[in-house]
């Protein structure tokens, strides 16, 4: 029987500070990363992970209470808010997919075919670097040295880019 | 390493479908991948699914901010700053006030080069074990590989424990079971989640309750089912 590795701990009782620290990451993410029509409302669905996240009991999920924890919970409200509000989005003006920003089959199917087409270590890595993990992040996620992330990422960017190639000639 | 590989990048993320897929995994699960709790083919499985679902891969960016920005508030509480900026400001200063400031300068260093001897590690996304990071983390007592007919999960004590809540998941991470409150430290899997991991395997883990309602987590362990009743 073999645990799998483990994960983050913290030591700290959250606090104001933290609180607001942390709000205005999730705000600065979400504008970054979500398209435009939801970014514009990331005040609001912050402020509403955030009362959700100071409105759970502090005896629910498990042990231990602390700074790193209060992230994780904090991603995890923010990431269910997103999700909700595109779901209540759809339902009041029935337009499913209504973003826009996605490109054409031929160009999505390349890309990804390729990608798929990855050896299992190498798209792994690959793909987290295209999510934007750094090599360390990358390591820490796939229980692996840095360097070895580093190989695997790199290998892994050259086969993509040579399928590609290949693909459009 | 960013740079090379930041036309692949757009093109990634351009790529992705938005689709409404009830079939995402949880937040939870992205953060407990980020963290190195999971073991490779769960992770995998869920990069996988980051890169064929705009809206996931959207959660697994936006993990990458939160998890930076969480590694650094870490970093600044054992920063030990005023230390610093005191032996960073003493060069400055030291052609004009020479006199009373070479002896705090002096041990200033000192201090820096005691600090550097005796600090404690440095705080890293870590591999630290699910749970309260004491000796009293769960471990598994029951095989990894099991018949399916007579599966049984069991766990090592938690002294002081009052109860114990056991959940199960599909390797995708979806929970198949939760038991709460469980008094003995065994759990005979029930038929429908036999059947529903047949060919699969399964994941589990154990909460132990203690009086106080802390609660301290077990790792994350594996189970397969082989043939038989």
């Amino acid at each position: 029987m073999t645990p799998t590795r483990g994960g983050d701990a913290g030591s700290q009782d959250p606090d104001r500070d933290s609180i607001e620290r942390i709000r205005q990451v999730l705000i600065r993410a979400v504008e970054r990363h979500c398209p435009p029509a939801l970014a514009a409302h990331r005040e609001d669905l912050v402020q509403m992970a955030v009362l959700r996240l100071l409105e759970r009991p502090r005896s629910e999920g498990s042990a231990p209470r602390g700074a790193s924890y209060l992230w994780r919970v904090a991603y995890t409200v923010v990431i269910d808010e997103i999700r909700r509000f595109r779901r209540q989005q759809r339902q009041t003006e029935q337009l499913p997919g209504d973003e826009g920003g996605t490109p054409g089959p031929e160009v999505r199917s390349e890309l990804l075919e390729c990608l798929g087409a990855l050896q299992d270590r190498r798209r792994t890595a690959v793909t987290l670097h295209l999510q934007g993990f750094r090599m360390g992040e990358v390591a820490a996620a796939l229980g692996w040295s840095e360097k070895q992330a580093e190989n695997l990422v790199y290998r892994g960017l050259a086969d993509l880019r040579a399928c590609l190639e290949g693909g459009n000639t | 390493m960013s740079e090379p590989s930041d036309d692949l990048e757009r093109r990634f993320r351009a790529a992705l479908p938005d689709r409404d897929d009830p079939e995402c995994p949880t937040a939870d699960a992205y953060w407990a991948a980020a963290a190195g709790e999971l073991p490779f083919e769960r992770v995998r499985t869920l990069v996988d699914h980051g890169a064929t679902c705009a809206r996931c891969a959207e959660a697994w960016r936006i993990l990458a901010d939160v998890r930076r920005a969480a590694a650094e508030a870490r970093a600044e509480v054992s920063d030990p700053r005023p230390l610093q900026s005191l032996v960073g400001d003493a060069p400055a200063r030291f052609p004009m006030r020479t006199r009373t400031l070479l002896p705090l300068a002096l041990s200033a260093m000192a201090a820096v080069g005691l600090w550097v001897v005796l600090r404690p590690p440095a705080i890293r996304p870590p591999p630290v074990e699910r749970g309260s990071g004491n000796a009293s983390t769960v471990r598994a007592e029951s095989a990894e590989v099991q018949r399916a007919g007579d599966a049984v999960l069991r766990w090592s004590e938690v002294p002081g424990a009052s109860s114990y809540n056991v959940t199960i998941l599909t390797p995708d991470l979806v929970v198949v079971h939760q038991s709460v409150g469980l008094s003995g430290r065994e759990f005979r899997l029930p038929e429908s989640v036999r059947q529903r991991a047949a060919g699969t395997g399964l994941l589990w883990n154990v909460d132990a309750v203690m009086p106080d309602g802390r609660t301290v987590a077990s790792p994350t362990f594996e189970l397969r089912l082989g043939a038989g009743p």
